[in-house]
């Protein structure tokens, strides 16, 4: 194998591939980068067996070949390289770089240990815009959860129906669902339960204005967009009923400003407790009430403006989870809607007329309230 | 008509006051030195043959006595130490019922032999069976030895119940040892059978008397405790959690110098270590109680074995308090430390020559544990080298319970199972499954008081088949679950439905630890059957159940968290199973480890 590169060009493809080495691992080659010179270019490739990343950089080929290197070595060189071309070459198992005065040689594994990356034919597949993708992984990634007994739960599912896309993750506490319509897809209704690391490659990789293929091949997904690949394999298993908890009957809605929401949570949440994180929501005609009661510490109470409709409520929820939410929603204002104490609380957008409108809903179960 | 009933003669009577002062060789050995100590005594020396059944004799240095006290000391109720039945509250000297000296010359040959400063010649008494049989010139220097052959010679009938000479011996042994150890100040030795069986030297500190007693090691595993209330104290050394066994222990309680039972004490003692040690675990303890003389009950039992307390209870408190404020400290902690530093118990030299009845003995029994006090101070000031402890414990403090101090500690999980910690005076190692088991263990008890436990509602209930066990103790717990955490709704059978649960760490197993809680609960385990009560059994359970696991991945904000919050708890250094949460290797131990 031997070609000529730009340091530009290798340090990129580095960088895009070395997210998706494993910091620390059992097998060697995987700490290592996948090579492959070919007509086209140059491809490097990197996994951790869950997500691998390809990707197709520029680079004038002189003989073709396939080699593994060091993924954090070659990274650390690369980026202090002066601006000129890069030649690299192989030696057996070794690797080959010279740009400008500087020459490096690096031991290397042979190609063929490397685990071969899934087949995932993406002529099958369909096609997302980029910025679509990327909203959907942000609205709703944060919300899987850290538990291990659930593993349907530690991924987020994509719905593909007919005209639309849907994520929908939950730790079992909060849920966050986002719908945005789509080109009808061959797979017509499509559930996949996708592991979130995928998607953060996904969303780190590509961009908005990328549209990106996907396609599905037994238990493996792929995206692929102008030469970046990303292969990750599917949590198997069926995902809880979500529609199903979505409250469809809550009665009492309270129109409010985020930032002053948030503010307020945070800081009256600054005396709840560490381990429940615990405050006390009330809301009535024109305002919502906030109290903290933590025993040893001390306790909070505040106020601020909203517009509310229907019975009061007293409501308590863990102010972390609450956070959350809000910061996600995003919007100027958002909207919340209750049933009761006990039931889930809707929090939704209110777009603005500057804002683009989302199909987004996020439900926070609220905390048990003792009294 | 006949007379049938007569005034005994005193021979008689000595008999049967033998019969209560005088069981067995140790008996007599424990009189004798209590003597020897109130006379003032630096230096005793004891002699045993045939484990004392034979022969016991006792030396003492101390200021003897004149012809005519040693003669009347061999009439029963003649004493020294006090005069009137008002003395009888308080009495400060060890001896005071005048009853040993002639019921034990009254089963045995019996030869003392005195001289007293400021006499012409010392004297020697020998008596048989209590009959005074000599009265000799003799002389010698300051002090007196008594010389007891042939116990029991004239009472066959107690001289069965004897046991083989090494039992006896080692009676006497741990007799002596009891004395030995609230008197530091006085050297003791025992010989039986020109064998050495004990060789103390003056010292100023319980602690080296404990070392000298039991070994070194015993004494590095000692922890200083120290409570006061009103006029009752204690001070003492009790056994570092981790280096507590089961089975033998050795449990010493003093009332100023006096050895004494008490069991109720004991018990407070262990409530005191609950949750920090196993349940069958039997730690050390050596305890010196102070109370208001006027207040202490000590003329229960002729061999004094025994003290009432007027306030009991408060004295219960104040024991159970000490040890567990004794074991909220950073050197209750299990260490790796090859020569952990011992702690220090002084107490006050005894005066020599300071005999019963004279004005400063009560003064200078009272102050026995307050050794540079000055005459004058009240009582209750600790003295200047506890003082010194405390502060050198409190500026330890300050590196370790309060974390966000000036310098937080550095802070890294090993091996994802535990905590390292760099702090001022070393390393803490922290099990990170012991210590959040510590975190929930106080949080559920303290919830389970002011009702303040929130369960998160879950948008997917969990349904749980139970068997009948377990489904009834859900239905008994009902309350004390929902303070845990968990919402929990029958649905018919054995099944129920679980609405909400705790949320004690990101990577909680709900339903997990609801499955192991309740199936512990129903079965039992060495741990809830260690729990004093229903509620501890639910937290302790509740506890170790959710507690973060060893092989979690801990985030820097989870484990700094981990870290403040253990600190924050009361008892940091140890887990609800006994165990402890903590290893500490010190500064000191690295650089000797290092040969620095």
């Amino acid at each position: 194998m031997k070609f000529s590169i730009t340091r530009q060009n290798l340090h990129q493809g580095l960088n895009a591939v070395s997210a998706s080495i494993p910091a620390k691992t059992t097998l060697p080659v995987l700490s290592n980068i996948l090579f492959e010179a070919g007509a086209d270019g140059v491809r490097m490739s990197g996994t951790d067996l869950d997500v691998a990343v390809r990707i197709r950089v520029a680079a004038d080929v002189e003989q073709e070949g396939r080699l593994t290197a060091p993924g954090k070595k070659l990274q650390e060189i690369t980026r202090e390289l002066p601006d000129q071309p890069v030649e690299v070459a192989t030696r057996g198992d070794q690797i080959e770089l010279r740009c400008g005065r500087a020459h490096f040689k690096l031991n290397g594994l042979p190609a063929d240990d490397f685990p071969t990356l899934p087949e995932v034919s993406v002529e099958e597949g369909w096609t997302a815009e980029g910025a679509q993708l990327l909203s959907l992984i942000q609205h709703t990634a944060f919300a899987v959860s850290t538990e291990e007994s659930r593993p349907v739960l530690n991924g987020v599912l994509w719905e593909l129906r007919d005209g639309e896309m849907r994520m929908v993750a939950t730790n079992g506490h909060r849920l966050a669902k986002m719908t945005i319509p789509a080109e009808s897809s061959p797979q017509t209704t499509t559930q996949l339960i996708v592991p979130p690391n995928a998607l953060q490659q996904v969303k780190r990789l590509f961009d908005a204005a990328d549209a990106v293929r996907i396609a599905r091949e037994g238990n493996h997904l792929g995206f692929v967009s102008n030469g970046t690949e990303v292969y990750t394999r599917l949590i198997e298993g069926t995902y809880p009923n979500y529609e199903q908890v979505i409250p469809k009957d809550n009665d009492k809605f309270a129109t409010v400003q985020r930032k002053p929401l948030e503010s307020a949570v945070r800081r009256v949440a600054a005396v709840a407790s560490d381990q429940t994180h615990r405050i006390r929501l009330q809301f009535s005609e024109g305002k919502v009430q906030f109290n903290v009661l933590t025993p040893d510490l001390g306790e909070a109470h505040d106020e601020i403006e909203v517009s509310f409709s229907g019975e009061p409520i007293t409501i308590g929820f863990n102010a972390n989870y609450l956070l959350e939410v809000l910061r996600y929603v995003g919007t100027e204002e958002v909207k919340l809607g209750f049933k009761a104490p006990e039931r889930a609380a809707t929090v939704e957008p209110v777009t603005g007329p500057d804002e683009e409108a989302l199909d987004y809903l996020c439900l926070v179960m609220p905390l048990r309230l003792v009294d | 008509m006949p007379r049938t009933i007569r005034i005994l003669p005193d021979s008689v009577v000595n008999q049967i006051a033998a019969g209560e002062v005088v069981e067995r060789p140790a008996s007599v050995v424990k009189e004798l030195v209590e003597n020897s100590l109130d006379a003032g005594a630096r230096t005793i020396e004891i002699q045993l043959r045939s484990g004392g059944k034979r022969l016991i004799r006792v030396s003492d240095d101390g200021s003897g006595m004149s012809r005519e006290d040693a003669l009347l000391a061999l009439d029963r109720h003649a004493t020294s130490k006090i005069g009137s039945a008002e003395d009888l509250r308080g009495v400060p000297t060890f001896g005071f019922r005048g009853e040993a000296l002639p019921s034990i010359a009254s089963v045995s040959r019996f030869a003392l032999e005195t001289y007293a400063n400021g006499e012409e010649v010392g004297t020697r008494i020998r008596a048989r069976g209590g009959t005074i049989t000599a009265v000799e010139e003799v002389s010698r220097t300051r002090g007196t030895t008594v010389a007891v052959e042939n116990l029991f010679f004239n009472a066959p009938a107690r001289g069965k119940f004897l046991k083989a000479a090494a039992a006896e011996a080692r009676v006497v042994s741990e007799a002596i040892s009891a004395l030995a150890l609230a008197q530091p100040s006085v050297g003791f030795s025992l010989t039986s059978d020109d064998r050495t069986l004990l060789d103390l030297p003056s010292s100023t500190d319980v602690v080296d008397r404990i070392g000298a007693l039991w070994g070194e090691e015993v004494a590095e595993q000692l922890l200083a405790v120290e409570a006061r209330e009103g006029s009752l104290g204690v001070r003492g050394v009790i056994q570092r959690p981790d280096a507590t066994r089961p089975g033998f222990r050795r449990a010493y309680l003093f009332l100023r110098d006096r050895p004494f039972r008490e069991p109720s004490l004991l018990q407070a003692a262990d409530r005191g270590y609950r949750t920090t040690v196993p349940r069958e675990h039997r730690p050390w303890l050596f305890l010196f109680l102070e109370a208001d003389p006027a207040t202490v009950d000590v003329n229960v039992h002729p061999s004094k074995a025994e003290v009432r307390f007027s306030d009991r209870h408060g004295i219960e408190t104040l024991v159970e308090d000490a040890i567990r404020t004794a074991l909220e400290g950073e050197d209750s902690a299990a260490t790796l430390d090859h020569r952990p530093r011992a702690p220090r118990l002084q107490v006050r030299e005894r005066d020599a020559g300071a005999h019963g009845g004279e004005e400063s003995e009560e003064e200078s029994q009272m102050a026995l544990f307050l050794a540079s006090r000055s005459p004058g101070e009240p009582a209750s000031q600790a003295d200047s080298n506890v003082q010194a402890r405390e502060e050198r414990q409190g500026s330890d403090r300050q590196s370790l319970d309060r974390p966000d101090g000036e310098v937080p500690p550095r802070l890294w999980q090993v091996h994802r199972s535990w905590i390292l910690a760099e702090v001022r005076d070393g390393l803490l190692l922290i099990d990170q499954h012991a210590a959040h088991e510590r975190v929930l263990f106080e949080e559920i008890m303290r919830s389970f008081q002011d009702g303040e436990e929130a369960g998160q509602r879950l948008l997917f209930p969990l349904t749980i088949r139970l068997t009948p066990a377990e489904f009834q103790v859900v239905e008994d717990l009902g309350g004390l679950l929902l303070r845990t955490g968990f919402e929990v709704e029958g649905f018919g059978g054995d099944t129920v439905i679980v609405h909400a649960v705790p949320t004690p760490h990101p990577y909680f197993d709900a339903e997990r630890c609801f499955r192991e809680m309740i199936e512990e609960l129903a079965h039992g385990s060495e741990l809830v059957r260690a729990a004093g009560n229903q509620h501890e059994r639910v937290a302790m359970s509740f506890a170790c159940k959710a507690a973060v696991k060893a092989g979690q991945i801990l985030d820097p904000r989870e484990i700094r968290e981990l870290f403040e919050r253990l600190f924050e708890t009361e008892l940091p250094y140890h887990d609800v199973h006994g165990r402890p949460t903590t290893v500490r290797l010190s500064r000191g131990e690295l650089e000797r480890k290092f040969g620095r």
